[in-house]
């Protein structure tokens, strides 16, 4: 291993650990100020846990879904359903039953989806999260229509327990956001497992060229279906956090095409060659959003930014970022590859 | 049981009308995908943008006048109908440019880059129209109904089959017929229009005779924007302008375009149609067949249909209806 490869290795665990150590610190920071408030970067949080689980498809099997909104949603909707009408009170139980049944709705959806590439997955995708938008927001008994539900248990006005302790408005808020980091954290380091085995390599070859990979014998179906489920169950665990943080659930924001579009401008805005560069874009994206409220044309700075990211950073935040640090640290040409991150080093080296 | 006449024909022409409203949406939508490869998020924007400026335009020159009083002299009628045309013709100055430097600008740049960055630009120019749209009008729906009133002031329906319906849907259903036969006549018959089947069919083939692609794509663009555009401005008078009418304008069309088959404009004259009609025949059906007290949950259905048809074809038969237009699905 050379001196500058080692550095870079550095730098990289020195940025994760202050990204943890900064999001940890969000909710006692955004006390100091009335800017802004935690909801921000608790959404972003978990959109950018959605963007993490969708970019295993954008990134390495080169699939743009416009439909990940349907497992967030569902993600979000079990939380509401099970503690309205059920009575669950346990904030560990919504959570594992949001990701079980957004991980059911994503073997299904991806095995019908997954019948064709390009354009027509894309749109298949998108045309399931609508049915499933329609479906819920055209019924009121049961969903409540536009308005959608509380995620309160049995209805009343008390918050989810965790681990049996109830806790006032404030210390929910904080302590949903940091079980969210939790989540993202694990959530990354298990992506980084998955796209450095085998599977994640025979991911690569299938994104680069199908039908080679069909001939020296990977079992292409199947293994982009369980890269699509394990993307349902990212969006389905940050749906599910989402519903408890915000403790509501609405068609308009959980299951609409456009919250699949948030999802996927936050991971091409963080960066979808690279690990983090979803979460990253996801918690920008919606800070940035938020921040851009007071101007009144939010969407228009948005799309602003969206347009520069085209045109002057397409490697998103985090691979630009990285592109910096490369000529930085003086790794010329940038870091060889090497067998725990050929994947990243080789995408650097060739761009997107 | 006795169902009555109104009762099947209302939803027949409301759905007719929808109908050509989602059809003169989705050609350009599907002109622009199967020519230029590009899926065009923006496109429901440009929708909006037609109904919005016919707003302004209509609202100033009926400013011009009283409001007309019921029977007024022919003369005013005569410039109500002046004033439409004024409003199709200044929303066809605004779009028209709009579309082509959206077009030369924006999109050109970018034909040779991954699909992902399409897909992000054209959602930014979503974006920023719809907060030009914001700055401009402001966030509240916006209307000038006096066209269509005093269209409904000439009781046609009533007079022939003897309940009231809006005369104004009629004449939408009635322009809609006309611009769409035009469309089919100036992609069959004109040169241009020729020009752009070639360009579809065979990109390089049709550079090798000499046509100047940049240009073709410039115009198909424009044209597209410029039919949203003009089904924005005829549907204003009725409906309105407001905000997020782009966008669900964008995934009905969506549903239009896969139907009929990306790129083919017969495929999405023929969906257009008949989502129109299933989805407004299906939200009548409680009412017709006396079923509303059944449990059947039917505004769900009624949303939903469309996409449950968009994913039976998607799933049997993915080319839709009548297949690509050319090789450039």
């Amino acid at each position: 291993v050379s001196g500058s490869t080692s550095r870079g290795r550095a730098v990289r665990i020195g940025a994760a650990v202050g990204g943890v150590v900064v999001l940890l610190a969000v909710p006692d920071l955004v006390r100091l100020s009335d800017l802004l408030g935690l909801r921000p970067f608790a959404h972003g949080l978990t959109i950018g846990i959605a963007a993490v689980g969708l970019n295993i498809l954008l990134r390495h099997t080169e699939l743009v879904s416009f439909g990940h909104a349907a497992f967030f949603g569902a993600g979000g909707y079990t939380t509401a359903i099970v503690s309205t009408y059920l009575g669950v009170d346990s904030f560990f139980l919504m959570l594992v039953l949001g990701v079980l049944i957004a991980t059911v709705l994503a073997m299904v959806i991806g095995a019908l989806s997954l019948r064709h590439t390009g354009l027509y997955f894309s749109l298949l995708t998108l045309a399931f999260g609508m049915l499933l938008f329609a479906l819920v927001q055209g019924n009121d008994s049961f969903f409540n229509g536009t308005d959608g539900l509380f995620v309160r248990p049995g209805g009343g006005v008390t918050r989810p327990d965790l681990l049996g302790i109830s806790l006032d408005p404030v210390a929910y808020d904080a302590v949903t956001f940091y079980v969210a980091v939790g989540v993202a954290v694990v959530g990354l380091l298990v992506m980084y497992r998955i796209v450095r085995s085998p599977f994640g390599n025979a991911l690569d070859a299938i994104g680069q060229d199908r039908t080679r990979a069909r001939f020296i014998g990977l079992p292409v179906k199947r293994y982009v279906w369980g890269a699509f489920v394990i993307s349902g169950v990212y969006c389905g665990a940050a749906g599910a956090l989402w519903g408890l943080y915000s403790q509501s659930v609405d068609p308009a924001t959980t299951l609409y095409f456009l919250v699949s579009g948030d999802i996927l401008y936050s991971a091409i805005l963080g960066g979808f060659g690279t690990l983090v560069g979803p979460l990253v874009g996801g918690v920008v994206f919606f800070v940035f959003r938020d921040l851009a409220v007071i101007t009144e044309y939010d969407s228009a700075v948005m799309g602003t930014l969206l347009i520069a990211l085209v045109y002057f950073f397409p490697r998103g935040i985090v691979g630009s970022l990285k592109d910096l640090v490369a000529r930085g640290v003086g790794t010329d040409p940038p870091e060889p590859p090497e067998p725990t991150e050929g994947a990243e080093a080789a995408e650097a080296a060739e761009g997107p | 049981m006795v169902v009555e006449l109104e009762s099947i024909l209302r939803p027949m022409l409301n759905g007719l009308q929808s109908g050509f409203r989602l059809f003169l949406i989705a050609s350009g939508l599907t002109i622009v995908l199967g020519i230029l490869d590009v899926l065009n998020l923006a496109h429901g924007e440009l929708y909006a943008v037609g109904a919005y400026v016919s707003t302004t335009v209509l609202g100033y020159v009926l400013g011009l006048f009283a409001a007309p009083a019921a029977g007024a002299g022919l003369g005013i009628q005569v410039a109500f109908v002046l004033a439409m045309v004024l409003a199709m013709l200044v929303a066809a100055a605004v779009l028209i440019p709009l579309g082509a430097v959206v077009e030369a600008v924006f999109l050109r740049r970018i034909y040779e880059r991954n699909e992902v960055y399409q897909l992000v630009l054209t959602f930014a120019l979503l974006l920023v129209l719809n907060d030009l749209l914001l700055f401009g009008w402001g966030p509240t729906k916006v209307q000038v109904e006096a066209v269509a009133s005093v269209a409904n002031g000439f009781p046609v329906v009533e007079t022939l089959l003897g309940f009231q319906y809006p005369t104004y849907q009629l004449l939408y259903i009635v322009v809609g017929a006309v611009v769409a036969a035009g469309l089919f006549y100036f992609f069959d018959r004109t040169k241009t229009g020729r020009i752009i089947r070639a360009t579809a069919i065979n990109r390089e083939m049709a550079t090798a005779i000499g046509v100047d692609t940049d240009r073709t794509f410039t115009l198909v663009f424009a044209l597209g924007a410029f039919f949203a555009g003009f089904a924005g401005a005829l549907y204003m008078p009725q409906a309105g302008a407001q905000l997020g009418m782009g966008a669900s304008a964008l995934v009905l069309s969506f549903v239009v375009i896969v139907i009929g088959g990306v790129g083919s404009l017969k495929g999405a004259f023929v969906a257009a149609i008949a989502v129109g009609l299933t989805t407004n025949m299906l939200s009548a059906t409680p009412t017709i067949l006396d079923l509303s007290n059944t449990g059947i949950p039917w505004n769900s259905l009624v949303t939903a249909a469309p996409y449950m048809l968009m994913i039976v074809v998607l799933l049997v038969r993915p080319e839709g209806l009548y297949g690509t237009w050319g090789e450039t699905s």
